[in-house]
């Protein structure tokens, strides 16, 4: 087990440092520069701000210089938010992104396996016609429509909730939590429907109901713990995505989380930032990645056994 | 199995409910919402470089003069100032009794310091630029670029703690809108000293000297402002907080705005502008801004050395119909270039612009054709231009014009923004769809631009107009520098090396709540002058 989180620890390294190397080059293609701008300033003023930040350096040398700050957990200035550093910057952003995410989590688990549970149980009911509109809407309307509605429904016409914006109560959390839910309730519901279908009509469970067990029993200790493995596979990838995917979502609620600062970081050519948020979200996803690696390992021997 | 299901559905109903009965419509407050579009890029006051980080910081610290509702400049910390005959020294005398934010006397070697800190090369600062090219502080330039090391040579000295003096090489009438605008806020020794630039971020260790100080940051979010006692005109400030929201999605702004959420918003959605003349005429403020753009022509395409081609091409575009049938933005069709801003200068118009629009279209045949080109020879020209909607409407009606009136076969190419900067100084663009902001509401600053000198990136080599901008340099009193600056103009829009296109507008929506609140040109709105109604 123990050489099995190894290799994987190590293969998901060498895809991080693939990719931050990758990153950091591709960026450096494209035409501009932070500092470059409209405005004549004298050519020392310009060298002068570029040298500060090791911008007249070869490319190599600030490849060398990136990833030694790495190791030193030490991710540069930004260029373009000019009072903060790069670990400034994702320290005041992260935990917003976090709060938004891990609520998304819980929300697309809870009610998606609860939708999911309903629609198999009272199959082609109500219920079942519900889940499935639910799930056709959360997977086929982008959020970028999906939160405007919302936004136009619940902030504007009943005033329930603010339209943007962090106020630090849960009432900013519930339209962008709702959002970023949606296609993961439709995935989460679609999968543990199909699921559970499959697991009643395993011999076991049929087994378990000719020995007489009450239905509720059956449901909650045979059924579902069967029933929900392929979620459990389904959550770890899906939390990293959550957590990373939160982009547009935070530009349209003004949610001052990091997704806002790559966006913003890409577009400035604030070469430092974009280098640490790949890093983050790189390294958040390989490592979600790897922990569901584990849970299934544990859970299957097969798995860990492989070559 | 039914029962736990329903008792399910139960359940969420029941939170949904406890949900909608917790929350009730958002309580009006004393607090001033304003939004400023992407996130400021610094809150140092000597290191800021962008317009709306300026609002906050304009509440936050005060030059020596300020700029008051509709963009006047007015007494800041300075109570007078005089002028000598030449007009190259500025002698300012600070209000008695000036006090920081914590209690600390203000003093006139603060404004020198606060001078120097923006030069020194070890501060990092593009700011400096307004002290050594828009204005010709003794001195500057030689600290910019780290020649001297200390203020001994710096032409903005402190004789007594209550006068600051700035000496410049040349006459400079708008140094005053400079310091209103960019302003020359003083440094507070003590807390630089002990906090570094750190301290500028930090509202438990910052020290302001305006109307307001800043109790909190939060990047991306906001900044919160609240009213400083020790302020001299304390007294009249009636707004207790003012709340800066980073408002990116200028869709999501809007409907903020329409909460209740934002009181003055930064901008407003290009696409419900006609919509909103009628549904909301009061809130709606469109009105002119120091920016202005201007499609210009590659001088070393041979086809385009042609001045007849390029008069031809600026005369085929309806700038009228562009504005109100293609582009719809709100911005006011433009036939000069440095011209509209200030109301006291009387700038030229490019030449044809004294013909009706079907006139135009007849002379720039006739002008095409002389040039030979035709529907077997048709010019092709690619116009680069920014991924903004409305700037790739207006290149796509402005190739459209061209096909239709020339039958040139004009493509319009969009690009990210940075890119497009690139891409000017690369150089392989046929016309590049420019703008330009002043830094002041005055004709100077954007005949300024234009000299090979500050812009070789035009590849525009005219002895003559540099010489009538030196002239005009040496003019001590705006009205005699209008005068020379308009020739100066003259020379330039004759030889067409641009298409002036328009003027671009503010776009505002501002709550009926607030009070007092004055468009101006060069769109600095200081919190202190506004009130907000319950």
């Amino acid at each position: 087990m123990l050489r099995f989180v190894g290799r994987r620890l190590w293969s998901g390294g060498l895809t991080l440092a693939a990719l931050v190397t990758l990153t950091f080059f591709v960026m450096r293609l494209a035409p501009g520069g932070p500092f470059s701008r409209n405005r004549k300033i004298s050519p020392e003023v310009q060298a002068n701000i570029e040298a500060a930040f090791h911008l007249d350096e070869p490319v190599w040398q600030q490849f060398g210089r990136f990833v030694w700050g790495v190791l030193r957990f030490d991710l540069g200035p930004s260029t373009r938010h000019r009072d903060y550093s790069v670990n400034d910057l994702i320290a005041s952003g992260l935990p917003y992104s976090l709060t938004i995410g891990f609520w998304a989590v819980v929300v697309a688990t809870l009610v998606g396996v609860a939708l999911g549970i309903a629609g198999a149980l009272r199959r082609n009911g109500v219920t079942d016609y519900v889940a499935g509109i639910v799930g056709v809407i959360g997977i086929a309307i982008p959020i970028f429509v999906i939160g405007p509605v919302l936004q136009v429904i619940f902030g504007l016409r009943l005033q329930w909730l603010p339209i943007g914006g962090w106020d630090g109560t849960w009432r900013s959390l519930v339209l962008p939590v709702t959002v970023l839910a949606l296609p993961n309730i439709a995935y989460i519901s679609r999968l543990t429907r199909t699921s559970m279908i499959e697991t009643l009509r395993e011999n076991y469970v049929r087994t378990a109901r000719a020995k007489g067990i009450g239905w509720r029993r059956v449901l909650w200790r045979h059924t579902l713990t069967g029933a929900l493995l392929p979620v459990i596979a389904y959550l770890g990838p899906a939390t990293a995505a959550i957590i990373t995917g939160s982009i547009l979502i935070e530009t349209i609620f003004a949610v001052p989380g990091i997704g806002r600062h790559f966006v913003d970081a890409a577009l400035n050519r604030d070469y430092p930032l974009v280098m640490g948020i790949t890093l983050l979200y790189g390294g958040l996803l390989i490592l979600f990645n790897i922990g569901t690696d584990v849970v299934r390992a544990l859970l299957d021997p097969r798995i860990r056994n492989e070559r | 199995m039914i029962g736990k299901a329903g008792r399910m559905t139960r359940w969420l109903a029941g939170a949904a409910m406890a949900l909608v009965l917790a929350t009730g419509p958002g309580m009006a407050d004393a607090v001033l919402d304003r939004g400023i579009g992407s996130e400021w890029s610094s809150l140092d006051p000597q290191v800021n470089f962008d317009a709306a980080a300026g609002w906050i910081l304009m509440d936050a610290y005060e030059g020596l003069v300020t700029y008051g509702p509709g963009g006047g400049v007015q007494p800041g910390q300075a109570e007078s100032w005089d002028m000598s005959e030449d007009g190259k020294t500025y002698t300012f005398h600070l209000r008695e009794g000036l006090k920081w934010s914590n209690g600390d006397p203000v003093t006139a070697q603060e404004f020198v310091d606060s001078v120097f800190r923006t030069l020194d090369p070890a501060t990092v600062s593009e700011k400096g630029y307004y002290f050594y090219s828009v204005v010709k502080i003794k001195g500057a330039e030689a600290i910019a670029n780290g020649e001297a090391k200390d203020t001994s040579g710096l032409g903005v000295t402190a004789p007594d703690d209550r006068t600051v003096v700035i000496e410049m090489e040349t006459p400079a009438p708008h140094l005053l809108n400079i310091m209103g605008a960019f302003q020359i806020p003083p440094l507070h020794g003590p807390s630089y000293a002990a906090n570094g630039a750190a301290g500028f971020v930090d509202p438990a260790k910052l020290v302001t000297n305006g109307a307001y100080t800043i109790t909190e940051i939060v990047p991306q979010s906001h900044v919160l402002l609240t009213k400083n006692p020790n302020y001299w005109d304390a007294a009249n400030v009636k707004i207790e907080q003012v709340k800066y929201h980073v408002t990116e999605d200028v869709g999501t702004e809007f409907k903020r705005f329409q909460a209740g959420e934002i009181d003055i918003t930064y901008d407003v959605p290009v696409n419900q502008l006609e919509e909103l003349k009628t549904s909301m005429p009061d809130a709606l403020k469109v009105t002119p801004s120091t920016e202005t753009t201007y499609y210009s022509f590659n001088l070393t395409k041979p086809e385009l050395q042609d001045v007849n081609v390029r008069t031809a091409l600026s005369l085929a575009i309806n700038r009228e119909l562009l504005q109100e049938k293609i582009v719809k933005g709100g911005a006011i069709p433009a036939y000069s270039y440095a011209g509209g801003f200030d109301p006291t200068y009387d700038g030229p118009m490019m030449p044809g612009f004294e013909l009706s629009q079907e006139e135009r279209e007849a002379k720039a045949k006739e002008l095409m054709a002389a040039a030979g080109y035709g529907p077997d020879n048709p010019l092709k020209l690619t116009i680069v231009t920014t991924v903004a909607e409305d700037r790739v409407r207006l290149a796509q009606g402005v190739a459209l014009m061209w096909k239709q009136v020339l039958g040139v076969q004009a493509t319009a190419e969009p690009m990210e923004r940075k890119a497009w900067l690139d891409a000017f100084y690369a150089g392989g663009w046929d016309v590049f769809a420019d703008n330009l902001v002043g830094d002041f509401a005055g004709a100077e600053t954007f005949l300024a631009y234009m000299r090979p000198s500050a812009e070789p990136g035009y590849n525009w080599v005219k002895p003559e107009y540099d010489a009538q901008m030196d002239l005009a340099a040496t003019m001590p009193d705006a009205a005699s520098r209008n005068v020379e600056l308009a020739k100066a103009e003259k020379i330039l829009l004759d030889d067409v090396i641009f298409a002036p296109i328009a003027k671009e507008p503010l776009r505002r929506l501002v709550s009926p709540k607030v009070k007092g609140y004055v468009p101006a040109v060069t769109d600095y709105i200081n919190s202190q002058f506004l009130t907000l109604e319950p």
